[in-house]
Order: C-alpha cells, then structure tokens, then sequence
C-alpha cells in the first residue's frame, strides 16, 4: 500500500538576486523523518521557508497535505496541519514561556481555553520544561528558549513538522530526550529536519536528502548514503595527503575519509558524516567541514 | 492501491479564532505598564480638575479636559499598541507560518484597543456625575450636545492613538518609529493649539480641526476671558471616529491579497472621502469664537 505524499515539490525553484537558493527540486515526503543535510547556503533553509508557507517559490508546483497552497483558505487548512521551528526564532522577551506557547496556540486557534492550556502543558512536557514554564523567557538559557520554540511546533501534534536545526544549543542529554520526541512524532507524521549534526539523523532518521548549491545531490535512505563510504575510510597513524579529510582521533590515531583506502591500511567502519563529506566532494568545503 | 492522508474537520473560518486572539491581546493592554501609569495620571489630573471646576466655573468648562484621555489613554496608547503590534515580530516566522494570518492578528490587535475606551467613558461618566454633585453650573456658550460631543471625542482619541500604533507598527520597519510616531501626533496636536491664537477664520478652524487631539477651550491670555472655539464639534467626533476606522483599514492592509486586498482598499478610500466631507462639516459653521 502506498501513502499519498504529505509534501510534493516539481521543479520547485527560488532565487534571491543573482543567487538560486533552490534549483528546480523534485521531493515527496511520506510520513516518517527525513533528514535534511547540505552545507551553509545549501538551500535547506529556503526550502523549509517554503515548506512552512512563509516564502513563496519563484516557479515549480508545490503540494502540502494533498493541497496547493493557493488562496487563503487553503493556506489557512494546511497551516492547522503543520508545526514549524524557524532556524532563527527570537522571542517576545516579557513573555513567560509558557504564555509564550500559549499565544501560539491561539494562533493556530485553539479557542477553547481549558483544552489549549492541557495542550500548552503537553507540549512543555514534552521538552521538558514543564516546570519552567512559569518563568519569563528572559531568564532562561538559550538551550530552554529552543526547546520552547520546538514546543509550539509540535502543538497539536502536526502532520506535517518542520524543524530547521532543533538541537542547536540543547545540551546532550537533552538532545536524547529530543530525539524520543521526535521519533514519536516521526511514526505518525511527516518530520523534515534539518540540520548540521547527522548524528541527529544516523540517530533518527530512515531517509536522508543533502542539498548542495540548491539541488539535491542524494535522496535515499542512511544506510545507502552510509554504504557509499564503506572502504573509504580509514585509521592510520598519521594523516593521509591524499585523503579528502583527515583528523587526529583521541586514541592519537588518524581518522582517514578519502576516495579509497589504500593498501595495508586499516579500514574502519563509516559514519553518516564520512559518508556526507564524501558526497560533498568538495576538498575545500570538506576540509573546513573537518577541521 | 493509495490511502489517502488522514484530514481533519477543514473549517474555513475556525470559529472563536479571532474572538480568542482580541481577548489575549486584551489582557496584555490591559497588563501594559505605560497603559496603567496613563491611567493613573488620568485619574489623579481629572480629580484635580474637577474640584478646581468649584472654583472657577466662569473660566473653565469639562469640554477643556478633552486632552487628558487624549493624551494619557491616546497618546501613550501609540506606544503601547506599537509595542504589542511588534513583539510577535520577534518570534520570525513562527507566527507567520499559523493559520491565523496576518490580517486575523492586526484585527484582534485593533479590537484590544478598545481596552482604554473602557476607562475613557468611566472618564466621561465621572465627569457628568460631579458636574451633577457639586452643582457646578455651565456656560451656555457650548450646548449640551456640544458638549457631549466634545468629551466624546476625548474618548475617541483614547481608542484611535492605540489603532494608530498598529498602524505605524504594520507599516514603518525602522527602529523608534513608535516615538517618532508619538512625537508627530503630539506635534500636530500642538500646531492645532497654536492655530488657537491665530484670528479666527475657516482656514485656521480647518487647521485647528484636522488635528486628531485638540481642545475647544482657550483664552487670548491668563487671567483673559476664556472662548469656545469655532466648529462643528458634532461632525469633528465624526471625523474622528472615520480616521480610527482609516487606521484599521490601513493597518489590515500588509500583508493583504487578491480579493480581500482590493475591498479593503475600496473601504479605505470611501471611509477617507466620507472623512474629508465630515471635516469639510466641521469646518462649515462660523469660525467666530463665542465667549465662554
């Protein structure tokens, strides 16, 4: 049986100035998480900014949840399905959080008081910030701010959840107990997140897309991008030149990422990060990357 | 085979929406310091002035307290509405991705602002009633429904100095623009007053009248006999309550699209014709002062 895509994007292009931010993008999402990964500049913001309606492609069809956001009122019925966490979300800093969230709520119009508080309460929760939720936004540290601006996306429980890097500046701990949410979410709703940690998405995700200058360069599952690095990364005990990346390890050895191991090295398992600088290329963006 | 994604009740107006959202905006009016110490300030200058009434009912007349709620609840109230209007900013596109729009969120900010009109007619009720109490008689130089209307547009301007900071807020992006915004009301309510000390004639009644906030009352001098201004205070609380609806009408047009922009400029411009004709009204009697 297959499920109507949640999101359908054909040709979808934007461009800012003498920039293409997206560069004709074919993309269906189905229900589950998908990891969103590319450099800086790669575009995924823009198509977030897309995704979540806020931003309007110069060309290309766009569908969410089996509608076209056209008009108003089918912009309006799409927005009751969806959450979005922004990359850069400031806050109204004389709010507490949980007024903060409550606000949100009205604004995807939960009317009924008493049901949007247990919801405000529900969501809070699910972050972890039940108990802070008294406390102005003022005071609380940027790692609290953020789990509070994922808060009001997962009001509701959206079907459609978009997240633009929602563990930026949240703690390890906290970052585990983030993926429980959003691995919850992920089994009856369509998750995109974006974001620079694919520990993140080895962790959470059953597909993965890599934007680069606009396109999609992979869109498929981790373990195939994973497997495209098997035998390209080595340990040696020191770094390969003509590796794509090297980095010395904490046990002293060097961690090799390039095209091929060479012969009588010792090949090591790859990550999902091996795999992505690999996929860039890029010598020069993969170095920074490493570095 | 394809199953099709699960929908909820897809309403295209969620009732309550709007209603829900003025009600939270409401509460943070109400909760705004500047709004409360405006309040205050009012309250301590309309006693003050009330009992000075006793004292010197033939040079005085409660149609000249018109610029306390004009000012404390109007003019502070730019501020206070600028504010609320652009807090949300803050959050980025949060808000912007809801499904209350931007035109639902500026509609629930201009209904808040009728938080002060609340104050503002207790204001004109305590003004009567201790009128009444004291016995205090009035100066047969302004009717009663003169007079009226002039207290009456004191509480207009306390609602339209809010909608005018939604205004400023929706459309100027640079940062101050809310003071920048009061000190221009202020300016032009303060040209109006000097207007006052012109001679009278038409254009000076026009310049005096065009002003959002002004006062009625005035003398040539302290210790001078104290005058009533020329015109129609009747059609100049007309006049001002279009230009609250001008500010709302404006204020919903960012933002706004296709059909629903084209009415809301349509609105706009009949509401500003009606508004020059009403001001035109205001005008039209003899600009000649009448002792008070």
């Amino acid at each position: 049986m297959t499920v109507d895509p949640t999101v359908e994007l054909r040709g979808v292009t934007k461009r800012y100035r003498d920039t293409t931010a997206l560069d004709a993008v074919d993309l269906a999402l189905r229900p589950g998480i998908t990891g969103l990964l590319g450099p800086n500049g790669a575009g995924k913001t823009t198509l977030l900014r897309i995704l979540a309606t806020v931003l309007a492609s110069d060309s290309g069809d766009v569908r969410l949840l089996g509608r076209a956001p056209a008009t108003p009122e089918l912009l309006a019925e799409i927005r009751r399905r969806m959450g979005y966490l922004p990359q850069e979300m400031g806050f109204p800093l004389g709010f507490s959080g949980f007024a903060f969230v409550d606000y949100m709520a009205v604004l995807k119009e939960w009317t009924a008081t008493d049901a949007r508080h247990d919801e405000v309460r529900r969501v809070l929760g699910l972050v972890d910030l039940q108990d802070v939720g008294a406390k102005r936004l003022r005071t609380l540290s940027g790692g609290q701010r953020r789990r509070i601006a994922l808060a009001q996306a997962l009001l509701g429980a959206p079907d459609l959840l978009l997240l633009d890097e929602p563990t930026t500046g949240v703690d390890p701990e906290q970052r585990v107990a983030l993926r429980q949410v959003l691995s919850a979410a992920g089994e009856r709703s369509t998750v995109l997140l974006s974001t620079h940690q694919t520990e993140d998405v080895a962790a959470l995700c059953d597909r993965v897309v890599v934007l680069d200058h606009g396109r999609i360069l992979f869109d498929g599952a981790v373990h195939d991008l994973v497997a495209t690095a098997v035998g390209r990364v080595w340990m040696a005990d020191a770094a390969d030149p003509h590796a794509r990346a090297a980095w010395r390890t904490g046990s002293g050895r060097h961690r090799n990422v390039g095209q091929a191991a060479p012969a009588g090295s010792e090949p090591t398992e790859p990550t999902l990060e091996d795999a992505y600088l690999l996929l860039l290329g890029n010598a020069g963006r993969v170095a920074g990357v490493a570095a | 085979m394809t199953a099709g994604l699960a929908t909820r009740p897809a309403a295209t107006v969620a009732p309550g929406a709007l209603r829900a959202l003025a009600v939270l905006e409401a509460r943070r009016y109400l909760r705004s310091p500047l709004f409360l110490a405006g309040l205050g300030v009012l309250v301590w200058s309309t006693v003050v002035a009330t009992g000075d009434f006793r004292h010197n009912a033939a040079s005085e007349d409660p149609g000249d307290l018109v610029l306390l709620p004009a000012f404390f609840l109007g003019l502070l109230g730019v501020v206070v509405a600028y504010r609320m209007t652009r807090t949300l900013d803050a959050s980025g596109e949060a808000p912007d991705a809801a499904p209350s729009d931007r035109f639902r969120r500026t509609a629930a900010l201009c209904l808040a602002c009728l938080v002060p009109a609340v104050p503002a007619f207790a204001w004109i009720g305590w003004i009567y009633v201790a009128l009444a109490v004291g016995r205090i008689p009035l100066s047969s130089a302004i009717t009663p429904g003169a007079r009226a209307a002039i207290l009456l547009s004191g509480a207009v301007c306390a609602v339209g100095g809010p909608l005018f900071g939604v205004l400023v807020a929706r459309w100027a992006r640079f940062p101050g623009a809310g003071l920048t915004a009061v000190v221009v009301l202020a300016g032009w309510a303060l040209l109006a007053t000097v207007s006052l000390a012109l001679p009278p004639s038409r254009a000076g009644t026009l310049l005096h009248l065009s002003a959002p906030f002004t006062g009625w009352v005035s003398a040539d001098g302290p210790r001078r006999p104290a005058w009533v201004a020329g015109g129609s205070p009747g059609w100049y609380l007309a006049y001002l309550v279009l230009l609250c609806g001008l500010a709302v009408t404006a204020a919903l047009l960012p933002g706004t699209t296709g059909p629903r922009r084209r009415r809301v400029l349509q609105v706009l411009g009949a509401l500003a014709v009606v508004a020059i004709g009403c001001l035109g009204l205001a005008v039209l009697p003899d600009p000649a002062r009448v002792p008070l």
